[in-house]
């Protein structure tokens, strides 16, 4: 009698909604609201109107500003060149970060050494980065200049600043795709590899059939991070290149940057950063329906 | 004549050497900005300039801490990264305990809320967050520099994923015992998480102090600004002094270094519990 009362009891406080949980997760939610779902809205929101110099909305206009800013050759350069840029440092981040973690796979008694340079430029900040790599690449008494006993301007030249960016770009950006690889890699069980080696299979085959499959989600995931940081590199334009010469390294979020801060164009930059959304939504999804086919789950 | 087992460690120990070699080419962009920083301005300006200087001297990083903020900037950037970080433990703990530990109403929305967030990159809202913290009238505060780094989805996910692994018993125990939600967060839940909170402290640590395009955005003057702002507004001055430059720049970057030399295996645990969930 007395059991089942108490069980009863039980029961029923479960079944009253409590004001706990809530209470839990509404400093995250609100933090959230403010700083993400909000701004978000608000960023879809100025695009159709006119901002003020302080971006705030003055005069509501439809699709104007959408047609203004889609019709100049200006923002599809951008975007053009973003994605130049992401592609550059996709496939170099990635083919260094795979070469270091292939030769990291096996562990070496004393190899955390070299593992912790191959991932220390992923804890160096980009704007002390971009401050040595403005020593060696500038023109007058730069280094790679001085080595090379050159006087090539390569920050002010068409074809070769936007290497520069994608250079540094990929030096910042490997340490991270690294640590992914080897972290999959290392997944790879001891004994896949014994009877791989006991079936007669060479390095490469090795790599081909085992190391590649069994990791195939870290490799995944790190080209569309790699496409992802490209997106949202920054420091290394502002201070090697401030986007220039001609543009020529201007991609998407440095062109947002400078459309609001600089000539203090809220609305087109709202416009601009909804476009950076849709890119990298897009290529979110990609990700996403593409993973099931493609990575080898155990 | 070498045996099998000599020609095995001999091998072994090439391909250590190698691989130090290899990683020492990598970091070389460090290594080239240290020995120049250890350059006087006469050397670094005349051609060729030599990697190893006859006269090693200090007098750039003494020219950094007289006529540059430096201990000012790393003042700023030390405030927002402590509150930033004691911020992200706390909310990212009840959150993810919220949504671990109970059934509630509209939980699945909330959650799905969230993850939407996560889809939403800081970059995208950035300028509209500036707005914002414009209307609000802290730029040039530390509320300005700090506001939107107090929560990250990363955080909620690594806290998640630890109370997800915790045995629901103990809470059961607990409760019997008398202990109330928040005791059994304070006394139990959270001591017993102390290495997931210092995998996230050491990882934001990491994300917060090396930030440059908000804190850019919300100050405009030399008193607000955090390393990596002031930094940056020494290579884009007017200065011929780069052996300042490149000392600053060392300065900047030790305490993120250091960070990750001693405690890498938590940075990595962050990423990736942050990144991957397979």
């Amino acid at each position: 009698m007395f059991q089942s009362k108490k069980k009863d009891l039980i029961q029923r406080k479960r079944l009253r909604v409590s004001p706990l949980p809530y209470f839990f997760i509404a400093p995250a939610l609100v933090l959230f609201g403010l700083f993400t779902i909000y701004p978000f809205i608000r960023t879809i929101i100025l695009s159709f109107t006119l901002t003020n110099q302080y971006g705030n909305p003055t005069k509501f206009v439809g699709f104007k500003m959408w047609q203004r800013v889609l019709s100049k050759a200006e923002f599809w350069d951008t975007i053009l060149t973003t994605l130049k840029v992401a592609g550059i440092t996709l496939v170099g981040t990635f083919l260094m970060a795979m070469i270091f973690a292939l030769l990291c796979a096996k562990p070496v008694r004393g190899g955390k050494v070299y593992q912790t340079m191959f991932a220390l430029p992923m804890a160096i900040a980009s704007s002390p980065a971009a401050a040595i790599f403005l020593f060696v690449f500038r023109q007058k008494n730069g280094l790679l200049n001085s080595v090379l006993g050159t006087s090539i301007a390569w920050l002010q030249n068409m074809n070769t600043a936007i290497w520069v960016v994608c250079f540094v770009t990929i030096w910042l950006h490997i340490g991270s795709s690294f640590i992914f690889l080897l972290v999959g890699f290392r997944n790879v069980p001891d004994e896949l590899i014994e009877s791989s080696v006991l079936d007669g299979a060479n390095g490469w085959q090795r790599m081909w059939n085992v190391l590649l499959p069994v990791a195939s989600p870290q490799i995944f995931f790190v080209l569309f991070l790699n496409i992802n940081n490209a997106f949202k590199s920054f420091a290394q334009i502002k201070l090697l290149t401030q986007g220039g010469p001609v543009n020529s390294t201007t991609t998407l979020i440095y062109y947002i940057y400078k459309n609001a801060m600089i000539n203090g164009r809220f609305e087109t930059a709202c416009i601009q950063a909804i476009f950076l959304f849709l890119m990298i939504f897009v290529i979110t999804r990609i990700q996403f329906a593409l993973e099931k086919k493609v990575v080898y789950y155990q | 004549m070498i045996s099998d087992r000599n020609k095995k460690m001999l091998n072994k120990t090439l391909f250590y050497v190698l691989m130090l070699v290899l990683g020492l080419i990598f970091i070389f962009p460090l290594i080239v900005g240290f020995l120049f920083s250890i350059h006087t301005e006469t050397e670094l300006s005349q051609i060729p300039l030599k990697l190893f200087t006859p006269n090693p001297t200090l007098e750039n990083y003494a020219k950094v801490f007289q006529s540059v903020p430096i201990f000012h900037y790393l003042k700023n950037t030390l405030i927002v990264c402590v509150i930033a970080i004691i911020a992200q433990v706390v909310i990212s703990s009840l959150a993810a305990y919220g949504f671990v530990f109970f059934k509630f109403p509209l939980k699945g929305f909330l959650w799905t809320i969230i993850l939407a967030t996560m889809m939403v990159p800081g970059e995208v809202v950035v300028i509209t967050n500036y707005v914002t913290i414009q209307n609000m009238g802290l730029v040039n505060t530390y509320p300005g520099l700090f506001l939107t780094s107090l929560i990250s989805g990363t955080s909620i996910f690594m806290m998640r994923q630890y109370y997800m692994q915790l045995p629901k018993e103990f809470k059961e125990a607990a409760i019997l015992d008398g202990c109330n939600d928040f005791q059994f967060l304070g006394r139990i839940a959270i001591p017993l998480s102390i290495p997931t909170i210092s995998a996230l402290a050491i990882y934001q640590f990491v994300h917060i102090y090396n930030a440059y395009f908000w804190p850019l955005l919300v100050t405009n003057k030399d008193k607000w600004r955090t390393i990596q702002v002031g930094i940056s507004y020494l290579v884009t001055g007017d200065v011929e002094e780069y052996g300042k430059i490149l000392a600053a720049a060392m300065v900047a970057l030790l305490p993120t270094m250091l960070a990750f030399i001693f405690g890498q295996d938590y940075i990595i645990k962050g990423m990736v519990s942050g990144g991957i969930k397979g």
